[in-house]
């Protein structure tokens, strides 16, 4: 049988997995490379070209500008309105008994395949994800864990598995270790090459040993920090079992970064409670969404696209683009509006913490190779309905594009005119009305924030002993920094990854610190 | 039991409805905030309703606690910068803008606001009462300003008031107290300067003697023939010429200031918009070869204003400390500030009454000499 021959038609294609253009030849390099010009082109000529208008043209960039304004106030609401209605639909989740709500399905053939990859984090970090494992309204020997770790990052990683295996090994129905070779040519190193070998592992010494269907395997890729919400395998399987295309879907839990929101900053927690909510967003309009962070998705979806990709950076979202476009456009996100509890992103230090949420970001917004990705094989597989190819390569751009600009273009170049303009425009009664008019047009926007200051304390976990309650003051008011943290963490590291990818100069994985208070 | 979450996902034709709500409002709003901060209102005077266009005045002050008034209505303080007025809603025409404080000096100005335009203007308040800085030969150990004689209180401390506390000594003995470097500093300026004991209509005088004894021409007095001071702050120049004070603009048409320049219509439209004297200015700028029009795309700019001296001799002028817009000026009975904006007129504003004076600006602090004394005028308004 050849190698290639359980894939699906399209993965069987030698660029099926392609990450940048030197991994093409020919047509295909230059047009992948002027894919991966475009987003950088894009987003710096809309900021240049503001520049140059407030110069040149200043009463059009003004009225630009102004327009620009009411679509951000108009945006916020849409936004606002999905987040309060995932708000009550996450509540209402979380209220409800999926162990009973299971028990009319006949899933007991099912079993989770749970992936931790993970790199030199501390075992307290470790010992924290496989509690919540253990606490999961489960029965644990339907339960594949598999610790995944990096052979890069030394013996004391390994060790660090063996005494979790040794632990633990007898509490699941099978317990794994993998030890990830740093030697894979065509690989980067990261969590998307871990897991990659942690699924050809366990696929050989568990799920093909044991003779375990692969159709009964649902895979859950969990970022090390994961601790999850005691009924999210019951949950899951309520899902997977009622979407109408079980093994055509990704089922994805909303992300929760409170592991240590207690501990960590006012700066990571209106970081960690904005990523949050834009995955709320995202998960009352899935049909726009692709995988995130930590999720689920059937092991035989896995398996016939060869365990997505190993050389990008973004492997979360990436897995699902390969999914959908080796499936014909066939693939779907299903919000399971459920939540997994994750890490803030901390540091020892202040300057530290900022360093690493820039880092982290900019990992996160160079997710903007995979539309390189997606449009490069929406010209390819015609299978795909042209009306899916243009909205989704639409939608992605508009998302990376708006992303980077539209924070930039709002705080800072909204108020270009006035100081570009020329004397003509600087004694009109537009040069003088267009600050206070984008002001309280943003205030008008700001209001959104409350919306979101009263869902995230709603969110927070019960306040630990040696908390003063004044930290809940602390924690309303810390969302008056999200002007200044949309610009510095995201609209700046997004234009960084963008400019980076523009000139060919490719990013790596960087592995966020994750720490706990001994 | 229930077997399915009460709370489905967002229904999609939720969503569509609610996307395109906003799309409408967006719609209707887009225009509507385009024609606000463009000017246009709505007007309903006279029981009908009108789209009317308005324009706007934009008012710089040197001191917080001042009230402004357009057309004898208060307008209301801005809330966060303090120092500066936007007027709104200003019907187009002529417009009396008024600035003042309990305990200053009101700053008054007509000028026109055109549809869709801002007006600038610049206003300041000198205090009715002057703080001055007491500098003495001898100062206390804790450096506080020591007096010999009562008479200082009835010379001058009557027309002004002292920012710090002075001490009146009836002994002359000087052995507690240490000599004051600034004061031998200051008597030092003045001793080496003869510029405020002469005035400029004197040195005017002297400079046609000198043409005269020089030539055999007739005495008439040409503008070169005077000796003339020039004073240059910035792109700012000040000189006087032919016994008259003039301020000049040396830089570039586009940073001119607003006020040199008027819009590029009729002279009697300028006559009513900023009065004759400003219409007068700008024809004779349109014949000048030394002084130009800097000719715009829609407007006019004169590079020279006269400024007014209140038809006394001029002993001394400087720019007020840090400032280009405003003038010292010593005249035969006290030191004025000036403003070079003379659309409509000049506000000047006496600083400190007096005829046995002299001035000097030294890197921008006005000392005076009232008779023997020395002082420092304070310029930075201090404010309760």
């Amino acid at each position: 049988m050849s190698e290639k021959s359980h894939l699906l038609p399209y993965a069987q294609r030698s660029d099926f997995k392609v990450a940048r253009a030197n991994e093409l030849t020919g047509t295909d390099r230059r047009f992948f490379r002027f894919l991966e010009i475009v987003p950088g082109v894009a987003a710096w000529a809309t900021i240049v070209g503001i520049v140059l208008a407030s110069i040149y043209t200043p009463f059009i960039a003004a009225y630009f500008i102004i327009a620009f304004s009411i679509y951000w106030v108009l945006k916020t609401i849409f936004l606002s309105y999905h987040v309060r209605y995932n708000w009550k639909r996450l509540k209402h989740h979380m209220e409800l008994d999926w162990g009973a709500m299971v028990q009319r399905f006949s899933y007991d053939k099912y079993y989770h395949l749970v992936i931790f990859p993970f790199y030199k984090e501390p075992i307290e970090v470790l010992e924290q994800t496989i509690q919540g494992v253990l606490a999961a309204k489960y029965d644990t020997q339907k339960l594949i864990v598999v610790f995944a770790a990096e052979a890069r990052a030394g013996a004391e990683a390994e060790a660090v598995a063996r005494t979790l295996e040794d632990k633990y090994a007898d509490s699941f129905g099978h317990f794994l270790v993998t030890i990830h070779p740093s030697d894979i040519v065509g690989e980067i190193a990261g969590k998307g090459s871990n897991v990659h070998w942690a699924l050809q592992q366990v696929k050989q010494q568990v799920i093909d040993v044991q003779n375990i269907p692969y159709q009964n395997i649902l895979t859950s890729i969990f970022d090390i920090d994961t601790v999850i919400y005691p009924d999210y395998f019951n949950c899951l399987i309520w899902f997977f079992m009622t979407v109408e295309n079980p093994y055509k879907s990704c089922f994805q839990p909303v992300p929760l970064f409170t592991n240590n929101l207690w501990e960590a900053s006012a700066l990571s927690r209106v970081m960690a409670m904005s990523s949050t909510f834009w995955q709320m967003i995202m998960q009352e309009r899935p049909e726009k969404a692709a995988t995130f962070s930590s999720h689920s998705v059937s092991f035989q979806a896995l398996y016939e696209i060869g365990y997505g990709q190993a050389n990008v950076v973004s492997e979360d979202s990436r897995i699902f683009w390969n999914l959908m476009i080796a499936n014909d456009g066939n693939f779907e996100v299903v919000s399971m509006s459920y939540p997994i509890a994750m890490d803030a992103t901390t540091a020892s230090t202040f300057w530290g913490t900022i360093a690493n949420i820039y880092r982290q970001h900019r990992r996160w917004t160079y997710g903007v190779e995979n539309w390189c990705y997606i449009v490069y094989h929406f010209t390819k597989n015609k299978a795909i309905p042209l009306k899916k190819r243009w909205s989704v390569a639409l939608l992605q751009g508009e998302g990376y594009w708006s992303l980077v600009t539209n924070p930039i273009m709002l705080f800072i170049l909204g108020w270009a005119p006035i100081f570009l303009g020329t004397r003509e425009f600087h004694e009109t009664v537009l040069s003088y009305e267009l600050p206070i008019m984008v002001r309280n047009l943003l205030i008008v926007a700001m209001f959104g924030l409350v919306v979101s200051a009263v869902i995230s304390l709603s969110l927070t976990p019960p306040r630990p002993d040696g908390h003063s309650r004044f930290r809940y003051v602390v924690m309303m008011l810390q969302w008056i920094m999200v002007p200044l943290t949309m610009i510095i963490f995201s609209a700046i590291p997004g234009l960084d990854a963008q400019t980076r990818l523009m000139f060919g100069r490719y990013m790596g994985f960087w592995v966020t610190p994750k720490a706990r208070t001994k | 039991m229930t077997h399915e979450p009460q709370i489905h996902i967002l229904p999609p034709k939720h969503r569509s409805i609610f996307f395109w709500f906003l799309v409408l409002i967006f719609l209707v709003t887009l225009p509507s905030l385009i024609f606000y901060t463009t000017g246009y209102r709505l007007s309903f005077e006279n029981e009908e309703t009108s789209i009317v266009t308005t324009g706007g005045m934009y008012v710089t002050t040197d001191n917080l606690e001042v009230d402004v008034y357009l057309d004898e209505g208060q307008v209301e303080r801005p809330r966060l910068f303090r120092s500066a007025y936007y007027i709104q809603n200003i019907s187009a025409g002529q417009h009396q803008i008024v600035v003042q404080s309990p305990g200053y000096q009101t700053w008054v100005k007509e000028l026109p606001v055109d549809s869709r335009v801002v007006t600038e203007a610049s206003a300041f308040n000198l205090p009715e009462l002057t703080q001055i800085r007491p500098i003495t030969l001898y100062e206390t150990a804790t450096g506080t300003s020591v007096y010999f004689s009562s008479q200082i209180i009835d010379t001058v401390f009557a027309q002004a008031s002292s920012t710090e506390p002075y001490y009146y000594s009836t002994s002359t003995a000087t052995t507690t107290l240490q000599l004051n470097s600034e004061f031998l500093f200051v008597e030092s300026l003045f001793g080496s300067s003869s510029t405020s004991t002469q005035s400029v209509f004197s040195r005017f005088l002297e400079g046609v003697g000198r043409f005269g004894f020089a030539t055999t021409t007739p005495k008439t007095p040409a503008a070169s023939t005077t000796p003339v001071k020039r004073t240059v702050r910035g792109d700012m120049e000040l000189f006087d010429e032919n016994s008259e004070l003039y301020a000049r603009w040396l830089g570039s048409a586009t940073a001119i200031p607003y006020y040199f320049c008027v819009s590029s219509s009729s002279a009697a439209s300028t006559t009513q918009r900023y009065g004759e004297h400003v219409a007068q200015a700008v024809e004779a700028a349109r014949i000048s070869t030394s002084t130009p029009l800097l000719i715009d795309t829609d407007r006019v700019c004169r590079t020279q204003v006269q400024l007014n001296r209140l038809r006394q001799d001029v002993f001394y002028y400087d720019f007020f400390p840090n400032s280009s817009d405003l003038v010292l000026m010593q005249l035969q009975n006290g030191i004025y500030v000036t403003e070079i904006d003379d659309r409509a007129w000049q506000n000047t504003q006496l600083l400190y009454p007096g005829t046995d004076i002299q001035t000097i600006v030294e890197n921008d602090v006005i000392y005076i000499k009232d008779g023997e004394y020395y002082f420092q005028i304070a310029t930075q308004i201090e404010t309760n």
